[in-house]
């Protein structure tokens, strides 16, 4: 087969850390070549290196053999190369052929000639079996002929070369299966197309060759008659089993909180919860590992009263949950960390000091009078012992917390929701994005909290993180429980197909 | 610290820079402007009398600004100051003219009345916000043009006042007394208590700070359990009644009586007072008090040196386009890194 694009060592760096590092990689004409990873592997930077949204820090790229540039995203289209977003990008109130015409650099004249456009994208369309209704508003179509707008939009615009990241997420099965026979069509058509999921199921299904990355590396390139599930997922989470620094507790206590066959959303497999029944008890940890979007903000939203379930029973502490509000679950002493400590952890304009006190500024400790008066010299004096017990770093407490570093604002919202010793604490990704000397002391205070009596539920998308400190495992898949598996020598290769839904 | 600064250095150079434009427009008219500007501050400042004018001017404003302040920092938009005021103010106009009533018990009643009527007028946007989901922008400037009309029934019908299209004058014994003489009264006192009242409870009361973390983060405030529905309505209804106050207030101590025209544009006037006061009430009374100064003294600057009062429209509108434009400018990062350039050329130096 006829190569398409080379792309040879290419590196890109921010700062000292390289999202990708000598990178090799090829796509052939007419193939459909997967990449496969976890989060934060290095799939979505190279893909913005390839359409010209980053330059690379070194490497080069090839096409049809030529050495090319992509400074820029038009650069890319010029060069045959489309990307479908797994969020649209599409103008809802536009129609379909306005949305597929939009941009086109090749515009003839001033005034569009839509019949003769029309005629063009309607041939397209037949080729490729991308059915589409040209004259209908985005807001009126189904997200999967969104989809096939977006496939459209690239083919016209003279893609050779198809970019589709994460199609299958927001699809269902049928439409699934559809996509599937448009991307058989483009490749017997000489196109080509880089296919990203983490589907395993769906990988198996459809490539032709298998790239797998891991921390922003390529660790092997396989045909998929080489291959199956259980391999390409331990290529992809690619570890040993490290002794993990924490004492695993083996026996929980009375539970604090349990579900049992909650929905939420249920036909939806990303935002959604099917049937999950779990408990955390005292003094325990319970990770739920998963790949992000398979339901987790859902279950901890859940747990902490965001959201009210469709349907099953929450009880905490042995009662059933009639009201499902966050002051309600406070009141339950549950302590939230919540996944964006930014849009919902913290109040960015308010200093660090009125953040630390911002659930409790109504108690006797903080204000007299029925929260009439506030305490102001209570407030700093607490503010400034919490500051020097959880190590917060910044200048000073009246500094406005969204100034601080991802983790001192996290150990601000430690500071809070630990300092009353809860009953339950819902920990969702509260190491992302920091360093090790934060995300060490996070774990640590998590464990400490266990050991005081508190349950934990921890959500993260970091395998590492949780093997590192959990009691139990809890692997969710589209909205669904899996498996539950021990925290002491878990099955490693058990959970890592767990997560990819098999 | 720094960001104080920069939130009282904006108003500054914007006025600033809004006056050097209205000269260089009153140099263009063939005015000295040095001049012009003289009498306009002789106008407002000139003697105790043009001081208690210039003071009796800004009471509306600092209601409006004060009622758009209170509403922005639970962050929503109440638009709607215009018509609250207006809603407080023909309720003060039936009870002060129709009960039979005189003197301080009526003063009281209009006062409380009036400013029930305004929360009450401004929960309505604040209700379809919460279970409807309606833009509470659009709701709340509706309401502005249904309070005029129904102003407009009340002094041509059913208040009357004989064949001239205003009501009969608030009884003497129920209007506000002035103070020391000037055209001051004891709305502005009102006014000011108010403010003071207002800035205590945002900044030294616990239901206060839980109403500024709404304001400023309505998903985290939700997450750490408040009640975010709850808090909405209730800046609504406080900022409705702080209106509808003014409104009464206005009634009893300047106008007397309701008459087409009365309190046109005092709503919007507030929205640019909050926004130039940076939402901080205190800072709100003052911006509505410079406001009144332009107002008063440009009445003065045009019988003296020919200058149109439209000039001093001009600088006030600019005002409002530079504080607005130059925080929006501030807050971008290209901005920002220049500003911290120049420190550390400094520190280096």
């Amino acid at each position: 087969m006829e190569e398409f694009l080379r792309m040879e060592h290419v590196s890109k760096r921010f700062g000292d850390f390289y999202a990708n590092k000598d990178i090799n990689l090829t796509v052939n004409k007419g193939e459909v070549l997967t990449l496969l990873g976890e989060n934060g592997a290095g799939k979505s930077t190279l893909m913005n290196v390839l359409i010209g949204l980053y330059q690379p820090t070194e490497g080069s790229i090839y096409l049809n053999g030529q050495k090319v540039r992509i400074d820029s995203p038009a650069q890319a289209v010029k060069l045959g190369i489309g990307m479908v977003h797994q969020h649209f990008m599409l103008v809802e109130a536009m129609t379909v052929f306005e949305n597929i015409i939009l941009g086109d650099r090749n515009a003839r004249g001033v005034f569009i000639d839509r019949e003769a456009r029309k005629k063009e994208i309607l041939e397209l369309s037949a080729r490729y079996g991308l059915d589409v209704e040209l004259d209908k508003p985005i807001t009126e179509i189904a997200v999967g002929a969104q989809q096939r707008v977006e496939i459209l939009k690239a083919l016209y615009r003279g893609a050779e070369l198809l970019i589709l990241d994460e199609p299958s997420a927001a699809l269902t099965d049928i439409e699934v299966e559809g996509l599937f026979k448009i991307m058989r069509k483009l490749t017997e058509e000489g196109k080509s197309v880089i296919f990203i999921s983490h589907k395993m199921r769906e990988v198996l299904h459809i490539s032709d060759r298998i790239t797998i990355l891991r921390a922003g590396e390529v660790v092997t390139t396989l045909k998929r008659e080489e291959t199956d599930g259980q391999a390409l997922a331990n290529l992809m989470i690619g570890r040993e089993l490290t002794p993990s620094q924490y004492e695993k507790a083996e026996q929980a206590g009375d539970p604090v909180i349990e579900l049992r066959g909650v929905d939420f959303q249920k036909t939806s497999k990303h935002n959604g919860l099917n049937g999950v029944s779990l408990t955390v008890g005292r003094g325990e940890i319970v990770g739920i590992a998963g790949v992000d979007g398979n339901g987790q903000s859902q279950l901890a939203q859940v747990v902490t009263g965001v959201l009210t379930p469709d349907a099953g029973s929450v009880d905490m502490k042995g009662s059933r949950v009639a009201q499902f509000t966050p002051n309600g679950f406070i009141l339950e002493n549950v302590s939230h960390i919540p996944e964006d400590r930014n849009k919902m952890g913290l109040i960015g304009e308010m200093s660090v000091k009125d953040n630390i006190v911002l659930k409790s500024t109504g108690t006797p400790e903080f204000s007299s009078g029925g929260g009439f008066i506030l305490k102001k010299k209570a407030i700093r004096g607490y503010a400034l012992k919490m500051q020097e017990k959880y190590d917060i770093r910044c200048a000073s407490i009246e500094q406005e917390a969204r100034n601080l570093s991802g983790g001192n604002q996290q150990k601000v919202i430690l500071a809070r929701e630990l300092e009353n010793n809860p009953d339950l604490l819902v920990a969702v990704h509260p190491t992302r994005g920091l360093d090790i000397g934060a995300t060490r002391f996070i774990h640590d205070t998590m464990i400490e909290a266990r050991d005081r009596g508190c349950g934990v539920l921890l959500v993260s998308a970091d395998f590492d993180e949780i093997l590192e400190v959990s009691d139990r495992i809890i692997v969710m898949f589209e909205g669904q429980v899996m498996g539950v598996y021990p925290g002491k020598n878990p099955p490693i290769e058990e959970i890592s197909l767990a997560m990819a839904g098999k | 610290m720094k960001n104080k600064l920069v939130n009282i250095l904006v108003p500054l150079v914007s006025i600033l820079l809004a006056f050097v434009i209205g000269c260089v427009i009153m140099a263009a008219l063939g005015a000295n402007p040095f001049v012009a500007l003289q009498s306009l501050f002789i106008g407002a400042f000139g003697s105790a009398r043009n001081i208690g004018t210039t003071l009796a001017r800004s009471t509306p404003l600092i209601f409006t600004g004060l009622c758009a302040c209170f509403a922005y920092r639970c962050g929503v938009f109440n638009l709607g100051g215009e018509g609250q005021f207006i809603i407080g103010s023909i309720v003060c106009c039936f009870v002060a003219t129709q009960s039979g009533i005189e003197g301080l018990p009526a003063i009281l009643l209009c006062l409380a009345l009036g400013a029930l009527a305004g929360g009450l007028w401004a929960a309505i946007p604040g209700l379809l916000k919460i279970y409807r989901g309606q833009n509470e922008m659009i709701i709340s400037i509706m309401l502005n043009y249904v309070a005029t009309l129904l102003m407009g029934v009340v002094y041509t019908n059913w208040l009357r006042d004989g064949t001239v299209p205003q009501t009969a004058a608030v009884p003497d014994a129920t209007k506000l007394s002035r103070l020391f003489g000037l055209r001051v009264t004891t709305a502005f006192v009102i006014a000011l208590a108010a403010g003071l009242l207002i800035y205590y409870f945002l900044f030294h009361t616990s239901k206060g700070f839980q109403l500024r973390a709404v304001g400023l983060n309505m998903t985290a405030a939700r997450f750490n359990g408040f009640a975010v529905k709850k808090y909405i309505l209730m800046s609504f209804i406080v900022s409705g009644a702080i209106a509808g106050l003014g409104g009464s207030a206005e009634l009893m101590g300047t106008q007397y009586r309701l008459i087409n025209g009365f309190a046109a544009g005092y709503g919007f006037d507030g929205v640019a007072m909050a926004l130039i006061g940076q939402l901080h009430p205190l800072a709100t009374i003052l911006v509505a008090i410079f406001f009144a100064v332009l107002r008063v003294g440009s009445t003065t600057m045009q019988a003296a040196t020919g200058v149109p009062t439209s000039v001093s429209d001009i600088i006030q509108a600019l005002v409002i386009v530079f504080t607005v434009a130059g925080l929006a400018m501030v807050k971008l990062p290209q901005f920002k890194a220049a500003v911290a350039r120049m420190f550390s050329k400094k520190e280096a130096a």
